[in-house]
C-alpha cells in the first residue's frame, strides 16, 4: 500500500523535480513532527524517480558535535573527484561549495539531493544550506531536506537560516500534516482495535499508529514510547542488547562497527532485522525510525550508557578511523568519561573542523577538551584555551574568547613565560577593541608593548606594534598610526607574518588616506591583494570596505560607489552578513550624497530592520537618514539624529560624532535656530581639528558661518569645496560639488548666490531631489530680490516625463486617463475638439498605445499621471 | 505605529471614476500599501479636487514616501500627527 494523504505533496515534489531539469531549481524544505513520516515520503519519491534522477543522500548525525559538513562529506564520497579532494585537503570549504553548486547546474542527468534530519545540523551545514538556498534557482536539481519543527525553537541555528532564506526564490516549506481519522480508520481495518480510539491516542502520528498495529493487539499504549517499548520487550536478551549499542552507536551503523562493539551473533542481528527493529542500509544498519532509537536511550541506565560508549569507541579506534571520524571518537570518548581518549581525539576533531571553517564545531572541541583538563601540564591547557579563544574569535563569540584568554594569561605569569605572556595580551587588546571595549583595549595593547619589547623582536611584536597603529587610526591620529604601523610592517615582511602584514597595511594605508595621503591608496590595495590570495574573508571585507568609507569621507562619491558595489558583491558571494550590513550602512551615505535619496531610503531600511547590527553603523544610518529627513521635509528629525548621537557617543569617534554633529546643525540651521546650529557645528570642532580631517573640519566650520558664528580658527588645508564656500565664492563651490557628483551639496552653494540664475538652478536640482526645505529657502531669496516667475516647485509632470509629452499633452493625458471623452476634455480645457483628437493620437502614439484605456494603464505604469 | 498627514497635489484635478474600475484602483492602492506596511486611512479632498489631505498608518515617513512612489502619487509634504478629538478632554 502508498502512504496516505501524501500524493499531493509527492506530486509537487516531482513537479519541481522536473522543473529542475529544466533549469528552475528549488529547496524544499519538509517539516514535520517526529513519526509524521518525513523519511517515509522522502523514500517514497526516491523510489519514482529511482533511475530517472541520480540520487545523493547526506545525513546529519544527532550528536553533541556532529561531524562538519558530515552530509556534504557522505555526497563527496559518493561524487568522488574535484568535490571529494578539496574536502579531504585544507582547501577553503567556499571552493568546495562552489564546485557542489557547479555539480548542481551542469549534472549528466536530473540531481535530487536529500539531507535529512537537518535539525542536527552542524553550523558548516547550515552555512551549505545557505548557499545553496540562496543560489538554488540557477541550478539543475531538487534539494529536499527534513527536520523537525517541533525540535526548531525561536534560538535554534535552523531558525535563523530558515529566515536568511525567506526571501530567496525557489524555496518551499512543505508541512506534513498528521493522519486524519479516516486514513487511520483504513490502517485499523482488520486489527481489532477501535479506530477512533486509536486516532485519539496517536492524534493521527502515522509512526504511533504503525507501531500500535505492529503490536500485540491488546489494547493501545498511552504514548509512543510505551508502544516502542512494548514491542522491544519481546525480543530476545541477545537482539535487545545489540539494539543497545546500535542506539549509541547513531542513526547510521556500520556492521562491522556493530559486530566488533557488541560482539553480536548473526542471529541477533536477523531477529533484530526480521522484528522490524532495524532494516538493511548500504552502509550497514539504521534504525527503522529514530523515535525507536530514542526510546532505547531513554531506557538506559547511566553506567549502562556509559559501558555502551566504552565498548562503540574501542570498537570504532580498531577499525582504522579517518579524520571524518575524529568528531564521533570525541563524542564517545567524552559519554565514556574516557580522560585520555577525549585529550587525545577532541583537538584533533577540532583542528580538522579548523580545517573546513567550521569554528562552532571547533569552539566545542576545545570546551569539550578543557572540561577534562584540569590535571592537564598548565603549557597545555594554555595552548588548549588559546585554541578556543580563537575558535571563537573567527566564530564571533567574543566574550568566550576573551574569558579563554584571561585565562592563559594567567597561566603563562605563572610560568613566566613573556613571550606568550605579550601575545595574549596583544590578542586581549584586539578582541576588547571589537567588543567595544575601547579602553580596556587602549590598557591591554599598553601591556602588551611592554612586555613585548623587553624581548628579541618576533611576530608577536609586529601584532602588538600592528595593534597600536590600529587604535591610533581610529583616533584620526594618523602620524602615530603610520609610524606604528610602518614598525608592524618591517617585522612583519622581515618574519614572513602574512597575517600580521595584511593587518598593518590596512591601517596604515587607512591613516594616510584619511589625511588626504595618496600614497595610502598602493597600501590598502596590497593588503587586500594579499587578503584575496590567503583566502582571508573577514580582511578582504575589511580592505573594501575602508577603500569605500576613506572616499566617501571625501565625498568621492564615485569611486566610493565602485568599490563598496566589489565590497558588497564579495560579502553576498560568500555569504558575509554581518560584514555585508556594515558595507550597506555605508552604502546608505553613499546614495545620500549621490542624490540618489530613494535607495538610500532602501538601504537604510535594510539595514535598519536586521538584528545585532553594530552601534558604528547604526550610529552611520541614523546619521543619513536624518539627514535625508532633514533635506526632505519630512518628519521624525530629531528621534533619528538623537539617538544617533547617542550612539556616536558610545563610540566616542569623529568617524561617527563630526558627521552627526554636522546633520544636527544642517538640522538646525534649516530650521531657522541659527544659535543652535552654531552651537551643534562648535561640539565636534575641536575633535576633527586636533584630528587634522579636512572634510568635517571645512564642513563644521561652513555650518559655525552660516549660523553667523564663524569660528576664529579655520585652517587653510581644509577641503577645497567648503573652503570656496567660507570665502564666499558659492559659483566655484557649486562646481566643485558639481564635478564631486552631490547635487544637494551644489544646490545649497547655488542658493546662496546673490545670482538669479544660480537661484533658479538650484530650484530646479531641489524639484528633482525633492528637497522642499532648500527650494522654500531658494524661493524666498528670489522673491526678496524682486524676481518674477518663480517656479511653484515640484510637480509630477516635471519629475517624471519618460514618454517626453509636452506640458499640453500631459494635461490631456490625465483627463484621459480619468474616463474623459474628448467633448468633456475640450470643455474643460477650452479648446476645439479637433484639437484635443490631435492631441490624443499625439498622446497614444507616444505612448505606444492602440486604445484610450492602454494608453492610461501606460501612463499610469510610466508615473506621468496618478492613477487616482 | 505612527501616523501621517499626506498632502498632494493633482495638477488635472483628482479623478477616480465611481465604478468597478475606481474600485479596483483603490484596491491596487492598498495591497500595494499593505506590501510597505503602509495603511491607508482615508482621504480630505479639496472642492476643486486638485489637493488632497491623506491620513496614513505606517512605519516611517520613508515608507510613505516608497508606497506613494509604487502607486504613482505626488507627495508634497509629509507631517507626523496624532489624534485630537473635541471629547478627548471631558
Amino acid at each position: 500500500m502508498g502512504l496516505l494523504e501524501r500524493d499531493p505533496f509527492l506530486t509537487e515534489l516531482s513537479r519541481r523535480l522536473q522543473e529542475g531539469t529544466a533549469g528552475k531549481g528549488s529547496l524544499v524544505l519538509v517539516a514535520g513532527e517526529a513519526g509524521v513520516g518525513k523519511t517515509a515520503l522522502i523514500q517514497a519519491f526516491s523510489r519514482t524517480v529511482d533511475g530517472t534522477a541520480r540520487l545523493l543522500i547526506g545525513a546529519c548525525d544527532p550528536l553533541s558535535t556532529p561531524r562538519p559538513l558530515g552530509p556534504l562529506v557522505d555526497i563527496a564520497a559518493e561524487v568522488g573527484g574535484e568535490l571529494d579532494r578539496l574536502l579531504a585537503t585544507g582547501e577553503h570549504r567556499h571552493r568546495a561549495f562552489r564546485t557542489f553548486l557547479e555539480l548542481l547546474q551542469h549534472p549528466d542527468q536530473p540531481v535530487l539531493v536529500v539531507i535529512e534530519d537537518v535539525h542536527w545540523a552542524d553550523e558548516a551545514t547550515l552555512d551549505l544550506l545557505r548557499f545553496l538556498g540562496r543560489r538554488i534557482a540557477s541550478t539543475r536539481a531538487l534539494v529536499v531536506t527534513t527536520h523537525r519543527d517541533d525540535e526548531v525553537g525561536p534560538q535554534h541555528p535552523l531558525r535563523v537560516v530558515l529566515g536568511d532564506l525567506a526571501t530567496a526564490p525557489a524555496i518551499r516549506r512543505i508541512t506534513l500534516p498528521p493522519l486524519s481519522a479516516a486514513a487511520v480508520g483504513v490502517l485499523a481495518q482488520g486489527s481489532g482495535l477501535d479506530p477512533v480510539a486509536l486516532y485519539r491516542q496517536t492524534n493521527g502520528n502515522p509512526f504511533f499508529v504503525t507501531e500500535v498495529l505492529a503490536g500485540d493487539g491488546d489494547g493501545i499504549p498511552p504514548t509512543v514510547r510505551d508502544a516502542v517499548l512494548a514491542r522491544l520487550a519481546r525480543l530476545s536478551p541477545a537482539a535487545r542488547a545489540l539494539l543497545d549499542v546500535a542506539a549509541v552507536i547513531g542513526t547510521s551503523v556500520e556492521a562491522a562497527l556493530l559486530v566488533a562493539a557488541a560482539g553480536a551473533e548473526e542471529d541477533a542481528v536477523e531477529e533484530c532485522l526480521g522484528k522490524g527493529m532495524l532494516r538493511a542500509e548500504v552502509r550497514g544498519y539504521a534504525f527503522r525510525h529514530e523515535m525507536v532509537r530514542e526510546a532505547i536511550l531513554a531506557e538506559l541506565t547511566p553506567q549502562r550508557r556509559m559501558a555502551l560508549h566504552r565498548a562503540v569507541l574501542g570498537a570504532l579506534r580498531g577499525s582504522e578511523p579517518g579524520p571524518d571520524d575524529l568528531a564521533r571518537l570525541a563524542h564517545h570518548a567524552e559519554e565514556a568519561g574516557d580522560r585520555a581518549a577525549v585529550l587525545a581525539y577532541a583537538p584533533a576533531a577540532a583542528r580538522q573542523a579548523t580545517r573546513l571553517q567550521a569554528h562552532r564545531a571547533a569552539a566545542a572541541q576545545y570546551a569539550r577538551a578543557l572540561r577534562f583538563a584540569e590535571r592537564l601540564d598548565p603549557v597545555e591547557r594554555a595552548a588548549l584555551l588559546e585554541a578556543r579563544a580563537f575558535a571563537c574569535y573567527l566564530l564571533g563569540e567574543l566574550d568566550a574568547a576573551i574569558q579563554a584568554r584571561d585565562e592563559a594569561l594567567a597561566i603563562w605569569r605563572r610560568q613566566g613565560n613573556r613571550l606568550k605572556e605579550g601575545e595574549n595580551l596583544r590578542w586581549l587588546s584586539r578582541l576588547s577593541w571589537r567588543r567595544g571595549y575601547r579602553s580596556d583595549a587602549e590598557r591591554f595593547a599598553q601591556a602588551a608593548l611592554e612586555v613585548l619589547e623587553r624581548l628579541p623582536p618576533g611576530p608577536q611584536l609586529a601584532m602588538a606594534y600592528s595593534s597600536q597603529a590600529q587604535l591610533r587610526m581610529l583616533a584620526f591620529d594618523a602620524d602615530e598610526a603610520i609610524a606604528w604601523g610602518e614598525r608592524a610592517i618591517a617585522l612583519a615582511e622581515q618574519y614572513e607574518d602574512t597575517e600580521t602584514l595584511i593587518h598593518a597595511l590596512n591601517n596604515v594605508g587607512t591613516a594616510r588616506l584619511v589625511v588626504g595621503d595618496e600614497r595610502g591608496h598602493a597600501l590598502l590595495e596590497r593588503s587586500l591583494q594579499l587578503a584575496l590570495e590567503a583566502d582571508s574573508e573577514d580582511d578582504v571585507a575589511r580592505a573594501l570596505s575602508n577603500l569605500g568609507t576613506v572616499a566617501m569621507g571625501m565625498y568621492q562619491v564615485e569611486l566610493a560607489d565602485r568599490y563598496l558595489t566589489e565590497a558588497l558583491a564579495y560579502c553576498i558571494d560568500r555569504d558575509l552578513d554581518a560584514n555585508l550590513f556594515c558595507g550597506l550602512g555605508t552604502l546608505t551615505v553613499i546614495r545620500l550624497r549621490q542624490g540618489r535619496w530613494a535607495e538610500a531610503a532602501e538601504t537604510a531600511g535594510q539595514v535598519m530592520r536586521r538584528p545585532g547590527i553594530s552601534p558604528i553603523t547604526y550610529a552611520e544610518v541614523l546619521t543619513a537618514l536624518g539627514c535625508l529627513r532633514v533635506r526632505r521635509g519630512d518628519p521624525e528629525v530629531d528621534s533619528a539624529l538623537d539617538r544617533a548621537l547617542e550612539l556616536a557617543a558610545s563610540v566616542g569617534e569623529l568617524q561617527e560624532l563630526g558627521p552627526v554633529y554636522a546633520a544636527r546643525a544642517e538640522a538646525a540651521w534649516l530650521a531657522g535656530d541659527l544659535t543652535r546650529a552654531a552651537a551643534e557645528a562648535r561640539a565636534a570642532y575641536g575633535l576633527a581639528l586636533r584630528c587634522r580631517e579636512p572634510w568635517l573640519v571645512g564642513e563644521l566650520a561652513y555650518w559655525q558661518m552660516r549660523a553667523g558664528e564663524p569660528p576664529a580658527d579655520i585652517p587653510d588645508w581644509i577641503a577645497e569645496p567648503f573652503a570656496l564656500q567660507l570665502q564666499g565664492n558659492g559659483q566655484a563651490a557649486a562646481d566643485a560639488w558639481y564635478r564631486l557628483g552631490c547635487p544637494y551639496e551644489q544646490a545649497r552653494a547655488l542658493a546662496e548666490s546673490d545670482d538669479p540664475a544660480a537661484l533658479r538652478q538650484a530650484l530646479d536640482i531641489c524639484a528633482q531631489l525633492g528637497a522642499r526645505p532648500l527650494a522654500a529657502f531658494a524661493t524666498r531669496r528670489l522673491r526678496e530680490m524682486g524676481a518674477r516667475r518663480i517656479p511653484r516647485g515640484p510637480r509630477p509632470s516635471t519629475r517624471v516625463n519618460a514618454a517626453q509629452l509636452t506640458q499640453r499633452e500631459l494635461e490631456i493625458a490625465q483627463l484621459l486617463a480619468a474616463g474623459l471623452r474628448n467633448a468633456e476634455i475640450a470643455e474643460r480645457l477650452y479648446l476645439s475638439r479637433k484639437t484635443v483628437e490631435h492631441h490624443v493620437s499625439a498622446v497614444l502614439a507616444k505612448l505606444d498605445a492602440t486604445t484610450r484605456t492602454e494608453a492610461a494603464a501606460r501612463a499610469a505604469a510610466l508615473g506621468i499621471v496618478a492613477p487616482i | 505605529m505612527p501616523r501621517y498627514l499626506v498632502e498632494r497635489t493633482f495638477d488635472g484635478g483628482l479623478q477616480i471614476p465611481v465604478s468597478a474600475e475606481g474600485a479596483g484602483i483603490c484596491l491596487n492602492v492598498v495591497g500595494t500599501n499593505a506590501d510597505l506596511g503602509v495603511t491607508w486611512v482615508h482621504s480630505y479632498v479639496s472642492e476643486d479636487k486638485t489637493k488632497t489631505f491623506c491620513v496614513y498608518d505606517g512605519p516611517s515617513p520613508e515608507a510613505i514616501r516608497q508606497a506613494a512612489s509604487r502607486n504613482g502619487l505626488p507627495v508634497d509634504r509629509i507631517t507626523r500627527v496624532s489624534v485630537l478629538d473635541p471629547y478627548f478632554y471631558q
